[in-house]
C-alpha cells in the first residue's frame, strides 16, 4: 500500500473525497480565516480607512454636509499656530500636567496607605472608585450646584458668612481649578486601585529585610515601594496623558453650566477652551470638518510623541523585574 | 508587629478617613439634599439635610405624568438594548478572534494580529469625525443615493448607535491572553471524543473564560452606559433613540418647568436635579457592590495585562 505514489492514489480518489482530505490538512488555516475576514474587513473600514480619510479630509475645505471636499493644502494646519487654536493646546497641556500629576501623587499616598492593614480597606476603597464610574454629564451637574453663580451653593455658604458673592463663572482662574479639581475627583480612584494592585504585587520579606538592617518608613517607601512600583508608574502616567488629553466632557460640561452645549463652552474668553473641544466647534458647529481633521490629527501627533517620549524618559535604568 | 496605638496610626486613619469623606461628599450632598424642598436646602448650604420627610422629588419622577412626558424609561430601555448588544457582539468577536490567535496556527495569523493590535496606538479622536461621515454618508440609507449623497443617512437613527465599535481590539488581546493561561490538553480530550471546533468553545472554554467574560461584561455596562458623546454627534436629533447620559439634561429642563416655575426662569430646583441624578447613576453603584471584587480584579488585570 505505501509503495503506490501518492499521485497515483489521489487519482482514483474521487473528488469529494480529495476535498475533504485538503480540507482537513487546512482545517485551522480555513477556520481562521473563516472568523477574521469579517472582523478584518469590519476592522479595516472603521478603524483603518477612517485614518488615511481623516489624513485627507485635514488637506481639505469641506462642511460634510453638502458638496465634495475642495483641497486647500496645509492652510488648516497654519490656522493651529493662531494665538486662539495656540491656547486651545495650551490649555490642554496644562489640564492634562495638572490633573495627571496631582492624581498620581495623591494615588499614590492613598495607595499606600490602603495597603497598610486597615479597618475598612473596602469601604475606603469603594469611595475612591465610586466616582470613576459615574456619567461626567451628571455628575457635572451636580459639581455646577455648587458654583452655580446665582443660586450656587458656594455663594450661598458665602453670604452666610457675610463675604461678597463671587461669580465663579466669569473667572478663568476658578473655571480651570474648577475644572482640574472635578476631572481629579472623577478620575483618581483608577491609580489608587492600580498602584494597590502593583503594591500589593511586592513581597513583605523584602520590607522585613530592610527593618532588620534598621530603615525608617521614609527609606522603605524612598528605597524600596518607589523603584518597585516604577513599571505601575509608567503605565499610570502613559494611560493618564492618553486620556487627559482628550478631555473634553469635563472642560465642556462645567464651562457650559452643566449644560450639553458646545457652541457656549469653553469660557469664559476662551480660556477653558481644549484641543477636542475646539474640534468638536469646528466639526459640528462651525461645520468646518477640514480644519477639525487638520486638529485630530495634530493632537495624534502630539500624543505619540508625548507617549515615546515619556516611556523614554521613565524606562531608562529601569530594573527587569 | 505589635498593634499599638501610635501617632502613625491615628494619623494614617485621619488621612484615610478625610480623604474618603472629600470624596464621598458630592455624592452624599446631592443625596441628601434630593430629600429635601427649598426651604431645607438653602437652610443649610453647607450640607443640606431635610427637617421633614420629602419624597416629592422622587414622586414626580416617577409619577406617570412626567415619565410620560420625558420618557425616562424608553431612555433607560434604549441604554440597555445598547449594552446588551455592546456586549454580545464585541464579546463573541473577541472569543472568536482570541481564539484564532491563541490556538490556530496557519501563515498570516501573527500579521493580522499586528494590524489589529495597530490601531491601538492612535488617539480615538482622529476615528471620530470619520466615523460620523461614514454614519452620516452611508449608501443608500435614510434618503442617501447610492453615493451617499442627499439624505441624512443614519444619523438620528438606531443604526448610528449600533453600528460603531463592534470589533474591540482590547478585547481580542485580553482573550487572547486568557486563552493562552488554559492549558491545550482540555481542547485535545474533547477533540478525541469528536467535538468539533464550535463545541470546543462552547463546553470547553466558554466556562473557563467567565472571569475574564465577566470583566468585559462590567466594562461595556459601564462604558455604555455613561456614553455621551457619540451618542450626543449622531442622535440629538431623535428623541426616541437617546439614552440615559443624554436624556438626563432634558429631564433637567423639563423637571425646571414640572414644579410649577414659569416656562425658561432661572430658577434651577437643585434638589430635583439631584434626585434625578441619583436615579441615572445608582444601578452602577448597585452593579458595583454587587460585583466589587470583580471591577477591581478587572482594574488590575487590566493593568498586567494592558
Amino acid at each position: 500500500m505505501t509503495a503506490i505514489s501518492k499521485q497515483a492514489l489521489a487519482g482514483e480518489m474521487p473528488l469529494l473525497e480529495r476535498f475533504a482530505r485538503w480540507r482537513y490538512r487546512h482545517r485551522q488555516a480555513l477556520e481562521g480565516w473563516l472568523i477574521l475576514t469579517p472582523i478584518l474587513a469590519y476592522y479595516s473600514f472603521f478603524f483603518i480607512f477612517p485614518v488615511v480619510a481623516n489624513l485627507y479630509i485635514s488637506f481639505t475645505s469641506w462642511s460634510g454636509v453638502a458638496g465634495a471636499p475642495k483641497w486647500v493644502g496645509l492652510s488648516h494646519y497654519k490656522a493651529y499656530f493662531s494665538g486662539y487654536y495656540l491656547l486651545t493646546i495650551f490649555n490642554t497641556f496644562l489640564f492634562t500636567v495638572t490633573i495627571l500629576l496631582a492624581s498620581t501623587i495623591i494615588a499614590f499616598f492613598i495607595a499606600v496607605l490602603l495597603n497598610q492593614k486597615v479597618i475598612g480597606r473596602g469601604l475606603y476603597r469603594a469611595l475612591w472608585y465610586i466616582p470613576t464610574l459615574t456619567s461626567a454629564a451628571i455628575t457635572a451637574q451636580v459639581f455646577f450646584a455648587f458654583i452655580s453663580p446665582y443660586d450656587g451653593v458656594f455663594n450661598a455658604v458665602l453670604k452666610a458668612l457675610g463675604k461678597p458673592i463671587v461669580i465663579w463663572t466669569l473667572s478663568p482662574f476658578w473655571m480651570r481649578t474648577f475644572i482640574i479639581v472635578f476631572s481629579i475627583w472623577r478620575g483618581v480612584g483608577v491609580p489608587v486601585v492600580l498602584f494597590l494592585a502593583a503594591l500589593q504585587g511586592i513581597h513583605p520579606e523584602i520590607y522585613e529585610a530592610a527593618m532588620v538592617d534598621g530603615a525608617s518608613s521614609w527609606a522603605l517607601l524612598r528605597h524600596i515601594t518607589v523603584p518597585l512600583l516604577r513599571p505601575m508608574l509608567i503605565f499610570v502616567l502613559i494611560t493618564g496623558t492618553i486620556s487627559g488629553f482628550q478631555i473634553f466632557e469635563t472642560a465642556m460640561l462645567i464651562s457650559a453650566g452643566g449644560q450639553f452645549n458646545v457652541a457656549s463652552s469653553g469660557g469664559p474668553r476662551n480660556m477653558t477652551n481644549v484641543m477636542l473641544l475646539q474640534i468638536y466647534k469646528d466639526a459640528f458647529v462651525n461645520l468646518d470638518l477640514g480644519r477639525a481633521a487638520a486638529g485630530s490629527v495634530i493632537m495624534a501627533i502630539i500624543l505619540l510623541w508625548f507617549t515615546s517620549t515619556n516611556m523614554r524618559i521613565l524606562s531608562r535604568g529601569q530594573v527587569e523585574q | 508587629m505589635r498593634k499599638r496605638i501610635t501617632f502613625g496610626r491615628v494619623l494614617l486613619y485621619a488621612v484615610l478617613i478625610a480623604g474618603s469623606v472629600v470624596m464621598a461628599f458630592p455624592m452624599a450632598f446631592a443625596i441628601s439634599g434630593s430629600l429635601c424642598d427649598l426651604e431645607d436646602f438653602y437652610a443649610h448650604p453647607w450640607f443640606p439635610y431635610p427637617t421633614k420627610v420629602y419624597l416629592e422629588n422622587y414622586r414626580i419622577l416617577f409619577s406617570a405624568k412626567f415619565t410620560a412626558q420625558v420618557e425616562i424609561w424608553r431612555w433607560m430601555a434604549n441604554t440597555l438594548v445598547r449594552i446588551v448588544w455592546y456586549t454580545l457582539i464585541p464579546g463573541t468577536v473577541a472569543v472568536l478572534a482570541g481564539y484564532v490567535f491563541a490556538r490556530l496556527r496557519f501563515r498570516g495569523r501573527d500579521t493580522a494580529f499586528m494590524y489589529l493590535l495597530s490601531s491601538m496606538m492612535i488617539p480615538g479622536i482622529v476615528f471620530l469625525i470619520p466615523t460620523y461621515i461614514i454614519m452620516a454618508r452611508f449608501p443608500g440609507a435614510g434618503g442617501n443615493d447610492w453615493r451617499g449623497q442627499g439624505g441624512h443617512g443614519f444619523l438620528n437613527e438606531w443604526p448610528a448607535l449600533l453600528i460603531p465599535g463592534l470589533v474591540n481590539v482590547f478585547y481580542i488581546f485580553m482573550l487572547r491572553q486568557t486563552y493562552y493561561t488554559i492549558p491545550a490538553d482540555f481542547e485535545e480530550a474533547a477533540r478525541v471524543d469528536g467535538a468539533s471546533t464550535l463545541r470546543c468553545l462552547k463546553d470547553v472554554y466558554l466556562p473557563m473564560l467567565k472571569p475574564t467574560l465577566t470583566v468585559l461584561v462590567i466594562f461595556q455596562f459601564v462604558a455604555i452606559w455613561n456614553d455621551y458623546q457619540w451618542p450626543l454627534i449622531v442622535s440629538s436629533g431623535n428623541k426616541k433613540i437617546w439614552t440615559v447620559a443624554l436624556g438626563f439634561q432634558q429631564m433637567l429642563l423639563v423637571g425646571a418647568s414640572y414644579k410649577g416655575y414659569p416656562p425658561g426662569s432661572a430658577i434651577v430646583d437643585y434638589p430635583f436635579s439631584f434626585a434625578m441624578a441619583a436615579v441615572a447613576t445608582l444601578p452602577l453603584i448597585f452593579l458595583f457592590f454587587g460585583l466589587q471584587r470583580y471591577f477591581v480584579e478587572g482594574v488590575q488585570g487590566f493593568a498586567i495585562k494592558g
